[in-house]
């Protein structure tokens, strides 16, 4: 009798400790399912303009739409010919000078908070780094388009060029290098901090200085980190919205490389003016969203192989 | 020697570029700091926060049989604003948002028969005449019409000296936030109900059930890909996916703040399942076995043991995502829209504070004062954020350390 109660017991016990796992699962199953709802629904949303006729407007041709120089030919609505090329190039382009803004200052930054400046010094930059690093981006934003734009009309002034407003790929290359400059200082830092001590010793054991150790030593053993922290700067550059779109300028046609001239990325065209919720002006932006993601996966492929080659000293 | 020397000079100069580099970050942070509270600290105010965006017209007039008060007033004016003792309102003389000159209410007294003037429009409730609502013409029945370009000394001495007036135009002051205030606040409520059970749960799964085997990792990493979305990406899934859901679901007819609260807690759930992991991670292990040995079951160590000795990580990981929230921008313009509104429902387009922000800067023209002042409120909340989670972490090691 009294056994039998006990067993009922665990039977219970166990039963409802299953049900709980069962429900842990599920949430874990839930959150990693997104991935796969992100993906599909950007690629069948995204593939529409190229598969259908658009509600008799006619199917966009793909190969026009990746190397087109022209966002919109013709009416929205009634106008199949959209085009990304230039917005590609573009896209990639500022991603490419951001980060030669960004990468150096924010690597010559951690290694000042690591090893060059004195531990207060140290102390409150980093926390200087970490707010800026929790600003949100609308707020970056806010002061490119009040700050830098005019700074960047009155530069173009010097040389006689009438900028728009200052609206230009120079504009976004800065908004986007002080935004991910805190990204890099950040991941950089951890990356130095982690390199062997015994490595530092023999540099300074051999007679090399301080300084020359910091730079040909610390630095090349920490490049693998480095990098990293280049390659999660270059993600934040890419798909970074809001900001841009307030100092791009809105590039509707044209292949540039000047950076005095407006300019469009493959997120700020996605911000403009959506009218409708069908149709092909609704479902086109999906497609610009499944080329940004496929530029953001062949760009961390490409960088990956890179760090891969570049290869790795052995750090703690 | 002289190699000697050109090492010593090239060492101050490489020493030199990290000081300059590192000033950069610095300089960086304060002239935006400089910049937000230049531009925006003007419109600090506490109506700021209670008051609608939109300004509303109004063409009133006196209610039947209502008078004149000759009331005196219960307050000393300054210098530049009249007071019309007869009609017991004051004015004075200020520029708007646009660099308008207005002419504005400053006082009404208690027994003004401005505290209840009859719509002359549709409405039939009566309108009260408030501080800081902007007068744009008062009609008179025997004399040319007071305007706000007379100023508001003269439109006092007209009121004055009349016995009644046909009927008054003002505006109600706009220019306020509390839409975008509510919305950004029920974003957060629902995101967290919905994210924080879902995040939790999967940690827990991941730290205390999962076998390590390669379903745990596919699991794990495909988490881990949620973070390397751009959150414009977010946006589309939360206008393709939610938005038509809570359509069918609900009232609403287009991107509303319950698909906005969904889209975000999808971009939440990888920082909050990381965070509670890592403070699932530091539960010792014994804590676990003794309550198991003690025959309690997995499900009652799991809740009465393990979480909350996980608590500061769960607080932490609710704190960032509060923060996310408030900053994010790209992913709401898409899953809720981008029109401000002061009528707030769950079901409607509205801004959180983010997004109004976009939204005034991408109008012609941009309203970079007011667009300053909310980015002063965000970045003193995020702030205040970051401090609480620094305390939340510190005590927390300090009992780690502790035990």
């Amino acid at each position: 009798m009294e056994i039998s109660q006990q067993t009922a017991n665990t039977r219970k016990r166990r039963f409802f400790d299953n049900l709980m796992r069962g429900v842990f699962l599920s949430a874990a199953v839930v959150s990693a399912s997104f991935i796969f709802v992100i993906a599909g629904i950007i690629l069948v949303e995204g593939i529409i303009p190229f598969v259908t006729d658009n509600q008799g407007v006619g199917s966009v041709d793909l190969w026009k739409f990746i190397t087109g120089a022209t966002w919109l030919e013709g009416v929205t609505f009634y106008s199949n010919l959209y085009g990304v090329g230039f917005i590609i190039v573009s896209t990639l382009y500022i991603a490419l000078l951001s980060l030669l803004v960004s990468f150096p200052i924010g690597v010559l930054t951690a290694l000042f908070i690591a090893k060059v400046a004195p531990k207060k010094l140290a102390e409150s930059l980093r926390t200087v780094v970490e707010i800026l690093a929790s600003v949100p981006s609308i707020v970056f934003g806010l002061f490119g388009s009040g700050i830098i734009l005019k700074l960047v009309y009155d530069f173009s002034n010097l040389f006689g060029y009438q900028s728009k407003g200052g609206n230009s790929i120079l504009s976004v290359v800065l908004v986007l290098a002080i935004m991910t400059i805190p990204t890099i200082t950040a991941i950089s830092e951890v990356a130095i901090r982690s390199v062997d001590k015994a490595i530092e010793h023999g540099s300074l054991a051999l007679g090399a200085s301080v300084t020359q150790t910091n730079f040909k030593v610390v630095l090349a053993s920490a490049k693998s980190g480095i990098f990293a922290s280049a390659i999660l700067g270059i993600g934040r550059a890419l798909g970074e919205a809001t900001a841009v779109s307030l100092v791009a300028g809105g590039r509707r046609s044209g292949f540039s490389f000047d950076i005095l001239d407006t300019t469009s990325t493959l997120t700020s065209i996605m911000l403009e003016g959506m009218k409708e919720t069908v149709g092909i002006d609704y479902n086109i932006r999906f497609s610009v969203g499944l080329v940004l993601m496929v530029v953001i996966l062949l760009t961390n492929l490409v960088l990956n192989a890179i760090k891969r080659k570049v290869g790795n000293v052995h750090v703690k | 020697m002289s190699s000697n020397i050109k090492r010593k000079t090239t060492d101050l100069f490489l020493q030199g570029l990290t000081y300059l580099a590192s000033s950069i970050s610095l300089i960086t942070l304060l002239s935006i700091i400089v910049f937000v509270f230049g531009k925006g600290y003007k419109l600090i105010n506490f109506q700021l926060i209670i008051n609608d965006y939109e300004s509303k017209g109004y063409v009133a007039e006196l209610q039947h049989g209502s008078q004149f008060c000759n009331c005196d007033a219960q307050m000393d004016f300054e210098d530049g604003t009249y007071y019309s003792r007869r009609w017991g309102i004051a004015f004075s003389d200020s520029i708007d948002l646009l660099g308008k000159n207005v002419v504005e209410v400053e006082y009404v007294s208690p027994f003004s028969p401005f505290r209840a003037l009859q719509d002359k429009g549709i409405g039939t409730e009566p309108i009260l005449m408030r501080t800081d609502y902007t007068i744009i013409r008062i009609a008179f029945d025997d004399k040319p019409s007071a305007l706000s370009r007379d100023g508001a000394q003269i439109m006092a001495n007209e009121l004055d000296n009349s016995d009644s007036f046909r009927e008054i135009e003002f505006k109600t002051t706009g220019g306020g936030i509390r839409g975008s205030i509510i919305t950004t606040l029920y974003l957060i409520v629902l995101t967290l109900i919905m994210a924080i059970p879902i995040g939790v749960g999967a940690a827990v799964f991941l730290n205390e059930y999962a076998p390590i085997n390669r379903f745990t990792r596919v699991i794990r990493s495909l988490i881990e890909t949620l973070t390397g979305v751009p959150s414009i990406i977010y946006g589309l899934m939360g206008l393709a996916v939610f938005v038509p859901l809570t359509v069918q679901l609900t009232s609403a007819t287009g991107g509303n703040i319950i698909s906005g609260a969904m889209t975000m807690s999808v971009i939440l759930l990888p920082i909050i399942i990381r965070t509670t992991e890592e403070s699932l991670k530091v539960v010792p292990d014994e804590y676990r076995q003794a309550s198991l040995a003690l025959g309690a079951s997995r499900t009652q160590t799991t809740f009465k043991v393990v979480l909350p000795n996980a608590i500061p990580g769960i607080l932490t990981a609710t704190l960032l995502a509060i923060g996310r929230i408030i900053g994010e921008s790209a992913a709401l313009v898409f899953a809720i829209g981008a029109s401000i509104k002061d009528n707030i429902s769950l079901t409607g387009k509205s801004t959180s504070l983010a997004v109004h922000i976009w939204t005034m800067m991408t109008d012609e023209p941009a309203n970079i004062e007011l667009s300053s002042t909310i980015a002063i409120i965000i970045i003193f909340i995020v702030l205040l954020l970051n401090i609480m989670i620094k305390l939340l972490s510190a005590r927390f090691m300090k009992r780690k350390l502790g035990m």
